[in-house]
């Protein structure tokens, strides 16, 4: 080989080194733009979906207003005596978005309701009593038992039924786990589990939803009236802000929990079609 | 478009290369305005609202509807941004590939079993009428921004982009 070739050779292998030098740093170069940027996203989703868990800035830790029970079965909590809005609550215990309304919206309710800002009517129905089982006879089981709890632990019990709502499609809501948690609450005896067990708040039941279907043309839930006007879901009913605006907005109501309850509603309420989204049956 | 220099060890850089490096720079700005825009429909609404949109598909556990209701606004807005500036461009692009099929496969999976949902693509979301649905309508859609997502894994290579300064184009 003459010296010329072989001086040749050389400046090509050295150029061929340079390339693949060249090439794995590019190559690493790629691997840590492209691990920066996943790690970039992901920790913005990481730190948003632990602080959006963390925030619960309604956290309404007062004590709640009394509540009493009508004649009409549904139950009332508002400050005795307070001239309020008056905000009634239809719902069914299996609604996954009467669950969502109450884990966004129930705070500022229970705190206005406090302050003699609006007084609330809960009307628990069973919506869902033409569902398929397991929805069906979960939604008739908590209705039931909601119905056969005292009026002084009721909001609380409500509470805690929508806590341990059971996930659609499977079975919750079992007459133990309802006893339990009214033992947990502290109001268990032996009528209340007789009512439990023996389904004997049925009658009442199926009145209340008769009241919410036919007379209040209830058709999905939640459906809140305020003063007898249709709140929309979205807008207001998850949007605790707006919801306590527009009760602050709303005409107060005579309604002393003192007096004796109305049976029949004074007004029809003239937006009664359902929040849109809900329609559930 | 100024005519531009060989660069080292490159060779020319056709004129069909050219094109196709504006092209990509289209089509970010697009799918980064189409995801931006979903993310933030979804972010700006209550968050409620926003779990109801994914527990309506019944697919997820109860526990993971949170994390997922509130993340993916926020993943479909940082793949947004990510992929506007061209950073990591073909990583990226594939992740919002993988997104896009998951989407589809979701909504197939409503439809497949007779669930009467909106998609909550761009917010909303949540149970709607019978009758009321939009499957095939969402379906086509999301294909359509799949498309854009595989032009971006197949030509990542494009003009204005991060990946540019940051040298992921001198070979």
């Amino acid at each position: 080989m003459s010296k010329a070739a072989r001086q040749r050779s050389a400046r090509e292998r050295l150029a061929e080194e340079r390339r693949h030098q060249a090439q794995k740093q590019q190559r690493a170069r790629m691997l840590m733009i492209s691990l920066s940027a996943l790690v970039i996203v992901a920790l913005a989703v990481v730190i948003t979906v632990y602080f959006a868990n963390k925030k619960d800035p309604n956290a309404y830790t007062g004590a709640f207003a009394p509540a009493s029970r009508q004649s009409d079965e549904a139950v009332l909590m508002g400050k005795p005596g307070a001239k309020a809005p008056k905000l009634e609550l239809f719902e069914d215990f299996q609604c996954p978005i009467c669950h969502e309304f109450e884990k966004s919206s129930g705070n500022t309710i229970k705190r206005l309701a406090a302050e003699g800002k609006v007084n609330v009517l809960y009307y628990p129905f069973w919506l869902f009593k033409q569902q398929p089982d397991p929805v069906r006879g979960n939604s008739q089981r908590a209705a039931n038992a909601a119905l056969c709890a005292p009026a002084d632990k009721w909001v609380q019990y409500h509470d805690l039924i929508y806590k341990n709502q059971p996930a659609e499609g499977s079975d919750g809501f079992s007459n133990k786990d309802l006893i339990g948690w009214a033992k947990s609450l502290g109001f268990d005896n032996p009528a209340f589990e007789k009512c439990v067990n023996g389904s004997q708040k049925q009658g009442q039941l199926d009145q209340m939803t008769n009241y919410a279907e036919q007379t209040r043309k209830v058709t999905g839930t939640p459906t809140v009236y305020l003063d007898g006007q249709s709140l929309d879901l979205s807008g207001t009913l998850l949007n605790p802000a707006n919801l306590e605006k527009a009760i602050l907005a709303a005409q107060p109501m005579d309604l002393s929990p003192s007096t004796s309850p109305s049976t029949s509603p004074s007004t029809s309420p003239s937006v009664s079609a359902s929040p849109s989204g809900t329609a559930k049956k | 478009m100024a005519g531009h220099k060989p660069r080292a060890g490159g060779g020319f850089l056709s004129p069909a290369l050219q094109y196709q490096e504006w092209i990509t720079v289209v089509v970010r700005v697009a799918l980064a305005a189409i995801l931006g825009y979903a993310g933030y429909a979804k972010f700006s609404e209550a968050q409620g609202l926003q779990k109801v949109a994914v527990s309506s598909y019944e697919i997820l556990p109860k526990g993971v509807v949170t994390p997922v209701a509130f993340g993916l606004p926020v993943l479909e807005m940082a793949l947004a941004a990510m992929i506007l500036l061209g950073f990591a461009t073909r990583v990226m692009a594939v992740c919002v590939g993988l997104l896009f099929v998951v989407f589809i496969a979701g909504i197939i999976s409503a439809w497949a079993r007779g669930l009467s949902i909106d998609c909550g693509c761009f917010g909303g979301g949540g149970a709607v009428g019978k009758g009321q649905t939009h499957y095939l309508r969402e379906i086509l859609r999301d294909l359509g921004f799949l498309v854009l997502a595989a032009w971006l894994m197949v030509f990542p290579r494009g003009r204005l982009a991060l990946d540019r300064v940051l040298g992921l184009y001198a070979v």
